[in-house]
């Protein structure tokens, strides 16, 4: 079965843009109030959907930057709010990064370039403050 | 008619996925539903043959939304949409009653052997 590629590059794009802004509005508040348990999770959901739709589309470096954010935002909904200004730093960064890829989806049509700096920051920061979960092999 | 099936997930390019591979296949897409308490309105309204639940969703996640479906119904055929990492939240959902699970990103040929599995079984039953 052939799906209709072209139509989730459209889908991606459009979802992706909203998605992005909200993480955009949800970042600032963030910033005035680093334990906003609703933005926290707002952009954690958006990492994660992100990440999903780039993985459908075999966009691997957005799905692997989207996916840095996520297990982030995880670390900072364990913790409950986001640490400090180098780690809120680090999620502003990655939010850049991930505009710049989809920006770059929009202009190309084609997978961007990996951004492993942004990758690392992110996973940097994350291993520093939380516990990797068990990983169970299901099949 | 191979199943009714209501898609839960709160993003459209996923909705949208699920229901381009199934539809070809003989499924009907009775609702969808784009958080996990609407998953469980539109369960107790519609009572679909067959839900495909994500896990990560506003307002409810797929996971207690698969607990307040069998809280009222403990036979219904919920199958999980996982994504890479969460192995931990996809057992706990199994453990919960979900019958299965597929894993984002789609392959519909493993879809569709996954929903096939669970709409027989549920026949058998």
């Amino acid at each position: 079965m052939a799906l209709d590629m072209a139509k989730y590059r459209r889908l991606f794009l459009e979802e992706a843009a909203e998605h992005l802004s909200e993480i955009s509005t949800a970042l600032l508040a963030l910033e005035k109030e680093r334990g906003a348990t609703e933005e926290i999770d707002v952009i954690f959901r958006m990492a994660h959907s992100i990440k999903s739709m780039a993985a459908s589309l075999d966009y691997e470096s957005v799905a692997e930057l989207a996916h840095a954010l996520e297990d982030r935002m995880e670390g900072v909904r364990d913790r409950g709010a986001v640490a400090g200004d180098d780690e809120l730093q680090s999620l502003f960064q990655g939010l850049e990064g991930l505009e710049a890829m989809v920006g770059e989806v929009r202009e190309s049509g084609e997978a961007p370039a990996a951004r492993p700096e942004l990758v690392a920051s992110l996973r940097a920061a994350a291993d520093a403050r939380t516990e990797p979960p068990e990983k169970k092999v299901l099949r | 008619m191979k199943g009714r099936v209501l898609i839960a997930d709160d993003a459209s390019f996923m909705r949208q996925m699920i229901r381009e591979i199934i539809e070809p296949e003989g499924y009907e897409v009775v609702g969808e539903a784009t958080d996990g308490v609407e998953a469980v309105e539109q369960y107790e309204e519609l009572h679909p043959d067959l839900v495909t639940m994500d896990i990560v969703m506003p307002k409810r996640s797929g996971i207690d939304a698969v607990k307040g479906i069998l809280e009222k119904t403990p036979d219904a055929c919920v199958v999980m949409c996982s994504a890479l990492g969460q192995e931990t939240l996809v057992m706990e959902a199994l453990q919960a009653g979900a019958k299965d699970f597929i894993v984002k990103p789609f392959k519909p040929d493993n879809v569709l052997s996954t929903l096939q599995k669970v709409i027989e079984k549920k026949s058998e039953d």
